[in-house]
């Protein structure tokens, strides 16, 4: 029984995840995988095929117009699973190709496999205290959690075009700002010093900053910092709703440790945190804690680590 | 302007407990309004100050949700309408649905808003497929939305840019938590929320015919945490060193 | 708990304000203790949610719940921040007086503001050589052509410098009498906060009148009758002084079996051992016991019953079993507790209540002497 499986690049950060996934559950499936990309976004990555889907319409604007040419392509092609990255346009397209083709879906999906005319999966579950086994019939959509696999080489071989005619789509992109590149991008943070309501002043993130530079790290925050009190960029915010990060130390300073935080974190390699308050719940969720106020910790760590040096 | 707000009576993930095989312990558990679904009854209220009109409450849940759509009431929407059926036992296409029927019968609305996920599943799925089954246009995670005559022009936020996009109305829109800091009913409007009109719907009545429902996530267990725990209380210099230490010698400091 | 058929709406409501609470005061309520944040801004917005509203008439803006429900409510706030209870009973105190006493009139005119929180109010009857025998008050108030001119001074007064209402108790030709003073008026004028041991959110001061002008119609009730007012008025406080303590000593004891069960003495935590389960036995014990003895003094206010020994039981009984309670958590918390401001503040916050609305001492004699009575 071969099963095709569609690897959907509809955003060319995750485009290589996805990619990597669709090449690991082919590798026992026999039907191989495809490559699909919208538009002529540049290179595909390795596949067993590619495939370029394009319409009379900018498809990497609209993720409603995506969802309409990649449903006629996929009811011509008949792929059995249709991965795509979870990303924000990701889960759209996903859904949308979900009730236009009639198959079950899921997102934040990570360590698929398949089953016996079943795609397996898991995912995390409220605010990641738990992990979920997720199942779905065969033909499925899925929506995989992004930041979880490894990556494959890009490749030079030729794609298969197939333009398609859609429909002008309901929304009009009118405007769209890029985030300045160069501003930090957390996901890829191998050390984050992260800032919490411990924190009085915005002035006193130069407590922060100053140890992030020390060790060479980016300096993240908690959701009340970013979205209530606007002391940092959006980018900074790490949790549910936020960025997820999985660095190899991720230092919490005055977090308290909600669930909804801890969900952006569970992946680090070690976690530390340093608080006032002894029974703050991110001290369960920490390798190394310092009951202690951050403001005579982090200028006694940062001397330390100097002194390390000499 | 006439604005419906999908709500979602969800467990209280904060306060779930394990049980002693690892699962969850959802019989009897703390319900909840899905957190960020405040936001979107806050911004459908905002809406509704700027623009005059009605704001519907659609919630799901069990029977205990009546106490969530009663809150969407106290905080200043004027009707609610209650569909009992547990979310958990069923997959976000038949939430879509059961959401799309209850909507087709108090409709039609100029918008209807959701937040961008539960707090509980955070799939992100459901508003989309709203889009897709009520043929509207949709538009997710929404941190602006400002509505002049019949278009919206909507900011939304994604990971790596922020688009600002026009759409017609009636549409759908799932909002990012950060759009707004949703207020506190006061005591007088909570006394007074029990007396706004409720609807009380069935899955039976709104999709009769339908085959029972199938979650698509299952067999949960608790996530192993599995971490050291290790706590420095003393003197900052003498714990900054412990802890400096420590982290050199898992060897994820830099050099 | 008295009320089967009203529980989810009682519950409704006491759960959105312990919601607001628990988010908005209880995070930054060790920074009121020690002046870094303001309670005027936090105090106010706990107003506007309509924590006053609860047991007044709906007339004038308030819920027409049942007392015991605000009771339960400044439990829960004793809790969460109790420098802003004491400031919030305090002004509610009064607003339960000018229901009670006032013209319809006057109630038309001061309580819808005082119910909404827009604007603040003061019980001024304590001076500085009179506190419980308040009858011995010197502050006078002598009748000039349309207007009272008050004259003297008040001590120990909660929220004395930030109120907009006044109610002031000063002797005129027939004796205690009760008025309204709103501020500013020029005969009005306040000391320096005073520095206290606890509940140092809120403000406490010396009021001072130097030939205060009010209005004729700003008596409230009859001359001579001010005394009686005080002590009704009072009668009601001490319910919710006992709930307030209840809250303080609910945190202590909170506090205490966490730290019990995460600190390590001899190979194992400190809740293993039996001078320390006896302890928490204890503070629990007692608690629940001040919490039964507030709630049975209010259901006998609700029924309309001569509540004031009740009400004096639960006020004794509460606040010195705080101060057990309290001392008990310091005990747990050894060295840290000692040492940290956010622990031993509750036992310096629930040290005023032996005190203030009626000493111990005083309330003894009240309850004897009722129970005497009865037993005729």
């Amino acid at each position: 029984m071969t099963v095709k499986i569609w690897a959907v690049s509809e955003s060319p950060s995750v485009a290589n995840e996805v990619a990597s996934v669709a090449a690991a559950i082919a590798g026992g499936a026999g039907g191989g995988y495809v490559v699909v990309g919208l538009d002529d976004s540049g290179p595909l990555l390795a596949g067993d095929e590619k495939l370029v889907v394009r319409a009379n319409t900018l498809l990497s604007a609209s993720p409603e117009a995506a969802s309409d040419a990649l449903a006629v392509a996929a009811k011509e092609a008949n792929p059995d699973v249709i991965l795509v990255g979870s990303t924000r346009d990701g889960k759209e397209i996903a859904s949308r190709l979900a009730v236009k083709l009639g198959r079950p879906c899921s997102s934040e999906v990570f360590g698929v496999a398949l089953g016996t005319g079943a795609l397996r999966g898991k995912r995390n579950v409220f605010a990641g205290k738990f992990i979920a086994e997720v199942s779905m019939t065969l033909p499925c959509v899925v929506a995989l959690k992004v930041g979880t696999s490894p990556t494959l080489p890009a490749s030079a071989a030729l794609a298969k075009e197939r333009m398609v005619g859609v429909a002008a789509p309901k929304t009009k992109m009118v405007e769209r700002r890029e985030k300045q590149k160069g501003t930090v991008d957390l996901r890829g943070a191998k050390l984050i010093v992260s800032a919490g309501r411990g924190i009085k002043k915005k002035e006193d993130l130069t407590l922060i900053s100053d140890l992030a530079a020390a060790l060479g790290g980016a300096v993240g925050c908690s959701r009340p910092l970013s979205a209530d009190m606007g002391w940092l960029p959006e980018e900074h915010h790490i949790g549910l709703t936020g960025v997820t990060v999985h660095p190899d130390l991720y230092l919490a300073v005055g977090i308290s440790g909600q669930l909804q935080h801890v969900a952006g974190v569970k992946d680090s390699k070690v976690i530390a945190a340093v608080n006032t308050d002894k029974s703050a719940p991110m001290f369960e969720a920490s390798d190394y804690g310092v009951v202690g106020d951050l403001y005579a910790v982090l200028p006694a760590m940062l001397r330390e680590i100097k002194a390390r040096r000499h | 302007m006439k604005i419906a707000v999908c709500v979602k009576h969800a467990v209280d993930e904060t306060e779930l407990k394990v049980d002693s095989g690892g699962n969850p312990q959802l019989k009897g558990a703390s319900t909840k309004m899905s957190t960020f679904d405040k936001n979107a009854v806050e911004e459908a209220l905002r809406l509704k100050a700027a623009h005059q009109g009605e704001v519907v409450v659609v919630t799901i849940g069990t029977p205990e949700a009546k106490k969530t759509m009663k809150e969407a009431l106290a905080m200043g929407a004027d009707r609610g309408m209650l569909v009992s059926a547990d979310p958990l036992a069923m997959d976000t296409r038949r939430t879509s649905e059961l959401l799309v029927a209850a909507l087709r019968r108090g409709g039609p609305y100029d918008m209807i808003l959701c937040s961008e996920g539960s707090s509980d599943m955070y799939s992100g799925l459901v508003p989309p497929m709203l889009g897709e089954l009520l043929d509207l246009p949709y538009v997710g995670y929404a941190r602006k939305i400002d509505v002049s005559g019949q278009l919206a022009k909507i900011e939304r936020a994604l990971e790596d840019s922020v688009e600002v996009v026009e759409a017609p109305l009636p549409l759908v829109v799932s909002v990012v938590s950060e759009i707004n800091e949703p207020r506190y009913p006061t005591l007088i409007q909570i006394m007074q929320a029990g007396k706004k009109p409720m609807e009380d719907l069935t899955p039976e009545a709104l999709l009769p015919g339908a085959t029972p429902p199938v979650p698509l996530v299952r067999e949960m267990k608790a996530q192993a945490m599995a971490r050291k725990r290790v706590l420095y209380e003393g003197l900052p210099e003498e714990t900054a060193k412990k802890l400096v230490d420590a982290l050199a010698a898992e060897g994820v400091l830099p050099r | 708990m008295f009320y089967p058929d009203h529980h989810e709406e009682y519950s409704e409501v006491l759960s959105s304000l312990g919601t607001f609470m628990e988010k908005e005061l209880l995070p930054i309520s060790p920074s009121i203790d020690t002046g870094e944040v303001k309670m005027a801004g936090p105090r106010k917005a706990l107003l506007k949610q309509g924590m006053c509203q609860i047991a007044f008439p709906e007339k004038y803006g308030g819920l027409g719940l049942p007392f015991s429900v605000y009771a339960a409510a400044i439990e829960m706030l004793g809790t969460a921040e109790a420098s802003t209870c004491l400031s919030v009973e305090i002004h509610n105190a009064v607003a339960e007086g000018l229901n009670r006493f006032a013209t319809d009139d006057q109630k038309r005119t001061y309580l819808p503001s005082l119910l909404s929180g827009d604007s603040l109010a003061s019980f001024t009857l304590t001076e500085p050589a009179s506190g419980s025998d308040a009858g011995t008050m010197a502050t006078s108030a002598e009748k000039k052509g349309g207007e009272y001119s008050i004259s003297g001074s008040k001590m120990f007064i909660t929220n004395a410098g930030e109120a907009d209402l006044y109610l002031v108790f000063a002797k005129t030709k027939k004796g205690p009498s009760c008025f309204v003073v709103e501020a500013p008026n020029p005969g009005l004028s306040f000391g320096e906060d005073l520095k206290k041991l606890g509940m140092r959110g809120s403000r406490t001061s010396e009021v001072i009148f130097s030939d205060c002008r009010v209005p004729e119609t700003n008596l409230v009730g009859e001359e001579g009758k001010g005394a009686d007012y005080a002590k009704e008025i009072l009668h009601s406080a001490r319910i919710i002084v006992a709930a307030l303590n209840v809250g303080i000593s609910q945190l202590a004891y909170e506090k205490s079996l966490a730290y019990a069960r995460q600190r390590k003495a001899f190979g194992k935590a400190i809740s293993e051992f039996q001078l320390t389960r006896e302890k928490i036995a204890d503070m629990k014990t007692e608690i629940d016991a001040a919490r039964l003895l507030y709630l049975y003094a209010s259901r006998i206010k609700e029924t309309g019953g001569d509540y004031s020994s009740e009400a004096s039981q639960a006020k004794v009984f509460s606040t010195e079993m705080s101060l057990r309670v309290c001392d008990s958590a310091i005990q747990i918390h050894g060295g840290y507790g000692y040492t940290t401001d956010e622990l031993h503040r509750h036992w310096r916050d629930a040290r005023l209540l032996t005190i203030g609305e009626g000493t111990s001492e005083v309330l003894r004699m009240l309850i004897a002497r009722r129970e005497l009575a009865r037993s005729q």
